[in-house]
């Protein structure tokens, strides 16, 4: 064990010492933060400052749009005609980004035209929307029927109709935390798909340099695997938790300082709102999911559960994969050799989104539940099972499923160190599954 | 010292070891010769630990050989290989305690060997920059810088120029001075006759001869002598007359040469010199050993004779 220390030691230095695992390990974490700076910068565009001029010649809306306004647009009125040229061109409505040409035939044709400088958002379009049809539903209210605005109200909202499972009445497995486990088991994949084929390179070279031979002249071949194995491993927890770090430092600067606004919940009381009147496209938009994620990562998921179980899975399905892996580069009769082998196991972790896919739409199917145990898919299966929330009966399955992947890491790292053994030594052939075959039959 | 009994190993049914014995005497320089294919280096890379015997057994000093023997054996394989992306005295450092050292003993015995061999300033220059001379003295460094009392070499002088073979050469002979086994594996004939105490002869997985090198030239004596002298050719002739054959003639000096040559039937070296004396100017006649690379040739013959017959 000692010896597999010091190889899993060299091996860990030999990335940390790597000028492009250096690279990774800072540019990685930007990358992703600069990515996301982007995806919240768009999604805020415009939402704060949108100013609106609503040129209401017949002043139908009667200087009024809602009682209830959001952050995200702000309105002025005027009372004269107005075209959009000369709304484009006049000095005096540089201040706005936006008009809104209402006449009479709205209350029949149901139709306005919105002029913008700039393409809002849309999230701020479906703000217009909203606050502009419910203004015209007031004004339709008044004047056609005697109801009021409440009952109208009342009236309109679409039946609701909810899906509840007998064994779960409380609907406490929702699907939509699913997704917070599909991207752990994401990060979990990415690992293993990179660091995997680390496994397979660092093997290859060892071969290829020859410098195998004068290491198995002083460590057993399986001690040198798991070695390898260990030591690559190490460097990519040590990249994930160094990319956690920096994730998570920047994303709270972004909380703290730049983007306030968007974790604010009182942001989304109007959508709130929006969503109890079931709104088909708000509830479709893009800013309502964007909402709802916030609110799954940051108050609905158990990270006292999910983050042990994350690294449980991550550690026993990184064996389990390396053991192909370093299985490849043992055996390949050169650097570039292999590659047919390679596509296999790709497919296997690609099959794992379909596994985490099948968990969120359908958890109960007989599909869902085999690949809660099928030990190339488990780790996403159960994460996602996880992220959903976990009963009793799941705590088990989660407990089997793990061991079981556990047992077939192992059960694979002692066929993969069998075929290491035989064929590390050998060089310049063309790999294929008779040879496999034939060492793994060797003692 | 080093007992194999009876080992054998085939990869594909194809014997690369079969049925082979020997004795390696502690304190003594082992070659191992044998005409490529023979089984050399599988049998290192079995005393190594780096393959299984399909059948015998090795034993180290009366005990089995374990992985508790790995300290104790340090190995050179032919084809070289060391980390390139590491420097020179870190990959010294890491083998080492592959080895069982410690690593304030790793780093100590590096700088020794370092030192010694004056290339203390290449301890920081990363192994892919070396040229491939330097890069076979680290290999050799690696080989040694544990201290092991038994070391396995194959072929250790290729790739090296005569300065640095002359530098390897000697550290064996210390090494050996000092008490150590050192098993080579060689096709420098030349080296095994000046540094090899004994050889064992490998051919098609088989031994077919082993014992001390004076031994095994004796052995192959064949009636040559090689005779030194003043004079003319005519006389020569006149001397050895139909008793003796010429082999070998060559001019050292103004009517001084040096001549081989071989007895027929049972004449004797005594009958030589008498033939020779008083019709020559003589200044040396001794009996000509073959070479190693002789004996080897003659031995594998003898071994393609017996296997047609």
């Amino acid at each position: 064990m000692r010896n597999s220390f010091l190889i899993a030691s060299r091996e860990f230095m030999d990335r940390w010492t790597s000028k492009s695992y250096q690279l990774m390990l800072v540019v990685g974490p930007i990358l992703i933060l600069v990515f996301t700076y982007f995806l919240l910068k768009f999604g805020d565009q415009g939402k704060s400052s949108l100013r609106v001029l609503i040129a209401d010649p017949t002043d139908l809306f009667g200087n009024k749009i809602t009682s209830n306004p959001t952050r995200a647009v702000e309105y002025s009125f005027y009372t004269t005609y107005l075209d959009f040229e000369e709304f484009r061109d006049g000095n005096r409505f540089k201040e706005f980004d936006a008009f809104v040409e209402i006449n009479e035939k709205i209350l029949n044709n149901k139709t306005v035209k919105l002029f913008y400088r700039e393409r809002p958002s849309m999230e701020v379009k479906i703000k217009l929307k909203f606050e502009l049809e419910r203004r015209v539903e007031e004004i339709m209210i008044d004047q056609f029927t005697d109801l009021s605005i409440d009952k109208y109200r009342q009236i309109k909202q679409p039946l609701n109709i909810d899906f509840l499972n007998v064994y779960d009445p409380k609907n406490q497995a929702e699907n939509e935390r699913g997704w917070v486990g599909l991207f752990f088991g994401a990060i979990i994949l990415l690992f293993i798909g990179l660091f995997g084929m680390t496994i397979l390179r660092s093997t290859s070279k060892d071969k290829s340099n020859r410098v195998v031979e004068v290491l198995l002249a002083s460590v057993r071949s399986s001690e040198l695997m798991l070695g390898k194995i260990i030591g690559i491993g190490l460097s990519a927890v040590f990249q994930l938790l160094v990319w956690a770090f920096f994730i998570i430092v920047g994303l709270l600067i972004f909380k703290e300082y730049i983007f306030t606004d968007i974790f604010d919940p009182s942001n989304y009381e109007g959508m709130q709102f929006a969503t109890d009147v079931k709104n088909d496209i708000l509830l479709n938009s893009s800013a309502s999911r964007y909402n709802m994620f916030i609110e799954l990562i940051y108050h609905r998921i158990n990270y006292g559960v999910m983050l042990p179980v994350f690294f449980m899975f991550f550690a026993a399905s990184y064996f389990f994969y390396a053991s192909f892996f370093m299985t490849i580069g043992a055996t390949a009769g050169s650097e570039s050799d292999g590659q047919q082998f390679i596509i296999p196991i790709f497919l296997l972790l690609f099959l794992s989104f379909y596994a985490g896919f099948e968990a969120i739409y359908a958890p109960e199917s007989f599909l869902a539940v085999f690949f809660a145990y099928f030990p190339f898919t488990a780790a996403m299966t159960t994460l996602i099972n996880v992220s959903i929330g976990v009963t009793t009966s799941g705590i088990f399955q989660i407990i089997f499923s793990f061991l079981f992947l556990l047992f077939n890491a192992f059960v694979f790292l002692a066929i993969a160190a069998r075929l290491f053994k035989n064929g590390i030594l050998n060089s310049g052939h063309r790999l294929n599954w008779k040879t496999i075959f034939q060492w793994l039959k060797k003692q | 010292m080093i007992h194999i009994d009876q080992l054998s190993k085939s990869f594909n049914r194809k014997p690369a070891l079969s049925d082979v014995s020997l004795t390696i005497p502690s304190g003594q320089i082992y070659g191992l010769l044998g005409p490529n294919g023979a089984g050399k280096t599988t049998l290192i890379r079995i005393m190594n630990q780096i393959l299984k015997a399909d059948q015998g057994i090795i034993q180290v000093d009366g005990k089995l050989l374990s992985a508790n023997h790995w300290k104790d054996f340090g190995y050179l394989p032919e084809e070289r290989g060391l980390y390139k992306s590491m420097n020179v005295n870190d990959t010294l450092v890491f083998l080492a305690r592959l080895r069982g050292l410690t690593k304030y003993d790793a780093q100590a015995s590096v700088r020794f060997w370092l030192e010694k061999f004056e290339i203390s300033s290449w301890a920081k220059t990363k192994i892919e920059a070396l040229s491939k001379g330097m890069a076979q003295k680290v290999q050799f460094i690696a080989a040694v810088v544990h201290q092991p009392n038994y070391l396995i070499l194959d072929e250790p002088l290729s790739g090296f120029d005569p300065i640095n073979v002359e530098l390897i050469l000697s550290e064996l002979k210390s090494m050996r001075a000092d008490g150590k086994t050192i098993i080579l594996s060689t096709h420098n004939m030349k080296s095994v006759e000046e540094i090899c105490d004994h050889v064992a002869l490998l051919h098609k997985s088989k031994l077919i001869a082993e014992g001390k090198v004076h031994a095994l030239r004796e052995k192959a004596l064949n009636g040559e002598f090689i005779v030194r002298f003043s004079g003319n050719m005519i006389a020569l002739a006149n001397a050895l007359w139909t008793e003796f054959e010429l082999i070998d003639t060559k001019e050292i000096g103004e009517n001084r040469f040096q001549i081989v040559v071989r007895q027929r039937g049972e004449r004797t070296f005594e009958e030589l010199a008498s033939n020779l004396m008083g019709k020559l100017k003589l200044e040396a006649i001794e009996k000509r050993l073959p070479s190693m690379q002789e004996v080897f040739l003659e031995l594998i013959a003898k071994e393609e004779v017996k296997n047609e017959e």
